[in-house]
C-alpha cells in the first residue's frame, strides 16, 4: 500500500514536470502566431472582461493599500522635490529667451500644431500586472476593437510607459519600458546624440541609455526623450515623448551611458493612452521634418517643448 | 500517507485559486511594498501543499502556474514548473515532518518564496535572458522573500478558512485524536 502511494506520488510529480517542460519547449519552438501563443491570446480575450470587472470592483482595496504606501513615500519625495523646484526655477529663467526663439522656429515648420491628438490616442484602464521581476507587463482593457495594434506606443500623463506586444478584441498586453525585452531609441533633451534606452534588469526603477557618443554632453537632471528615429528610419515611438531624467553618467570604453529614472510611475499605473496612429501617418512624417531641423534649432528647449506638448495634452 | 481529494475540496480549491490569481494580478501586483510586489500565488501553492500533501500541492502548483502564465502571456510552462516543485516540496514537508508550530506558515512561506524566486531566476537565465547577476537582482529576491514572509500568516489563515471542512485530514485534529486514544492526555481518565 505504502509503495503504491509512493509510486503514485512520484508518477504525478514526474508527469507534471514533464508536462511543464513539454509546454516550455513547444512554446519556445513555435512562432509568435503559433498554437500555444494563440491559446494564450484566446484565454486573455476570455478573461480580460472578467479581469476588467474584477479590477473595477477591487479598486477601493488597491487604493487603500496604495494610500499607505504613497503616504510613506511622500515624505521622502517632498524634500527632493523642493530642491528640484529650486533648480528648475533657475533653469526656467535661463530658458525663457531660448524658448521664444524655438516657438518661432516651430511655427515656421508648422510643428506647433503637433499634439498628442494627432496620434489618435485611445485611453485605456490597466487591469492586470505581472508580479514577476522578469516580466514588466500590464494588461489594458482596450484592444483591436478600439484600433489598438501590436507595437503601438503607450504613454500616460507623466511620460512613455511602453508598447503594445499582444492584442485581442477587448484587451491588450503592454510591455513596460522596464521590461527586459524593451529597447527605445532616445536622446538627452539638450543633445542630438541618440542612444538605446534599455532597462536595468532587476531594478524596476532604473533605465540605462547606452551607446551615446563619448563626446555627447550629458548632465545629471537632464530630461531624456524619444528620438523618433532609429538609424535614419522612423522609430516605433514618436519623437519628443518624455521618458525620464538622468540620474548618473558613466564613462565606458568608446561610448558613454547614463542611468535614467523614468518619469512614469510604472508601479502604480491606472490609466494610460495608446497612440494608435502608426508609422507613416502624418505625425510620424512630421518627425522627419523635426529630425531635419538644424541641431541648434531643434535641440534643447525646442525639443523639450515638443515633448511636453505631446505628453501634456 | 494516502491523499484523497473530495469533489468539495477540488471545487473549493479551484475557485480559491482563480480568485487568488486574479487578486494577485489585479491588486497585489499593483501595490509595491519596499519596491517589490508580494506574490500570494506562490504562497497559495505552498500552503495547499502543506495542508493537502505533495500530490495535491504539485497538481495545484501546476494549475496555478498555468493560469498565471496564460493570464499574463508569459512563457508557458515556466511558472507551472516552478510552482509544481514548490507545491510538492511543501507537501513532502507535511508528510515527513508534519510541522505544528505557530511559525510554520511563516517559515514555509519564506522558503517557498525563496525557491520560487530563485528557481524562476535560474530558469530565466537558462532560457537565455541577457541579464547580469547584479546586486539589485539579489536585493529584489531578498526583499521579495521578506514581503512574502510578512503576508504569509494572513494568507495561511485565508487559505485555511477557504478550505476548512473539505481538507482530507487535519494534522492537528489527527494529533489530538491520537493523544486522546492513547489515554495520556484524556480528561476522562482520573489518576
Amino acid at each position: 500500500m505504502h509503495d503504491k502511494t509512493v509510486r503514485r506520488r512520484r508518477a504525478v510529480l514526474g508527469l507534471l514536470v514533464v508536462l511543464s517542460l513539454l509546454l516550455l519547449t513547444a512554446y519556445f519552438g513555435e512562432a509568435p502566431n503559433g498554437r500555444l501563443h494563440s491559446v494564450q491570446r484566446d484565454f486573455l480575450a476570455i478573461v480580460s472582461p472578467i479581469q476588467d470587472g474584477a479590477n473595477k470592483a477591487l479598486k477601493p482595496v488597491r487604493d487603500l493599500f496604495g494610500w499607505f504606501g504613497a503616504t510613506l513615500h511622500a515624505k521622502s519625495q517632498r524634500n527632493e522635490l523642493l530642491k528640484q523646484v529650486d533648480r528648475l526655477r533657475q533653469q526656467l529663467v535661463a530658458d525663457e529667451a531660448e524658448k521664444r526663439t524655438s516657438h518661432q522656429l516651430l511655427a515656421l515648420f508648422h510643428l506647433d500644431q503637433l499634439g498628442i491628438n494627432d496620434y489618435h490616442p485611445v485611453t485605456a484602464t490597466v487591469f492586470g500586472k505581472s508580479p514577476n521581476i522578469w516580466y514588466q507587463t500590464v494588461n489594458i482593457d482596450k484592444g483591436e476593437a478600439d484600433g489598438v495594434r501590436v507595437n503601438d506606443p503607450v504613454i500616460n500623463d507623466e511620460g512613455l510607459v511602453g508598447r503594445v506586444t499582444a492584442v485581442v478584441a477587448d484587451g491588450a498586453q503592454v510591455d513596460l519600458i522596464t521590461d527586459s525585452s524593451m529597447g527605445v531609441s532616445a536622446r538627452i533633451g539638450s543633445s542630438q546624440a541618440t542612444g538605446l534606452l534599455q532597462p536595468k534588469v532587476g531594478d524596476p526603477g532604473d533605465l540605462s541609455l547606452r551607446y551615446l557618443a563619448a563626446s555627447a554632453p550629458a548632465n545629471v537632471g537632464e530630461n531624456v526623450v524619444t528620438s523618433g528615429t532609429v538609424s535614419s528610419e522612423e522609430s516605433l515611438y514618436p519623437p519628443g515623448l518624455l521618458i525620464g531624467q538622468v540620474t548618473s553618467v558613466n564613462e565606458e570604453t568608446g561610448f558613454k551611458s547614463v542611468n535614467v529614472h523614468p518619469f512614469a510611475n510604472l508601479q502604480d499605473l491606472d490609466v494610460v493612452q495608446v497612440l494608435t496612429a502608426g508609422a507613416g501617418t502624418r505625425p510620424a512624417n512630421l518627425s522627419r521634418v523635426a529630425a531635419s531641423l538644424p541641431s541648434a534649432q531643434s535641440s534643447g528647449a525646442a525639443g523639450e517643448q515638443l515633448a511636453s506638448t505631446q505628453v501634456g495634452e | 500517507m494516502t491523499e484523497t481529494v473530495s469533489g468539495t475540496l477540488a471545487l473549493r480549491l479551484a475557485a480559491f485559486a482563480v480568485f487568488v490569481v486574479f487578486f494577485q494580478i489585479g491588486v497585489v501586483s499593483e501595490v509595491p511594498v519596499f519596491g517589490v510586489n508580494a506574490d500570494i500565488s506562490s504562497l497559495l501553492v505552498a500552503f495547499v501543499g502543506l495542508m493537502c500533501g505533495s500530490t495535491v500541492g504539485a497538481a495545484c502548483g501546476f494549475a496555478v502556474g498555468l493560469l498565471v502564465d496564460l493570464a499574463l502571456l508569459q512563457t508557458l510552462g515556466l511558472t507551472s514548473l516552478v510552482f509544481t516543485l514548490v507545491g510538492y516540496w511543501c507537501g513532502r514537508l507535511r508528510e515527513i515532518r508534519d510541522p505544528q508550530g505557530a511559525l510554520t506558515p511563516l517559515l514555509v512561506g519564506a522558503g517557498a518564496s525563496a525557491i520560487a524566486l530563485v528557481g524562476y531566476s535560474l530558469m530565466e537565465f537558462m532560457l537565455g535572458v541577457d541579464a547580469p547577476v547584479s546586486f539589485e537582482l539579489l536585493r529584489q529576491i531578498v526583499l521579495g522573500v521578506v514581503v512574502n514572509t510578512i503576508v504569509a500568516l494572513p494568507m495561511w489563515a485565508l487559505t485555511r478558512r477557504a478550505l476548512e471542512g473539505a481538507l482530507p485530514e487535519d494534522p492537528r485534529r489527527r494529533r489530538r485524536r491520537r493523544s486522546y486514544t492513547t489515554g495520556g492526555l484524556s480528561p476522562l481518565i482520573k489518576p
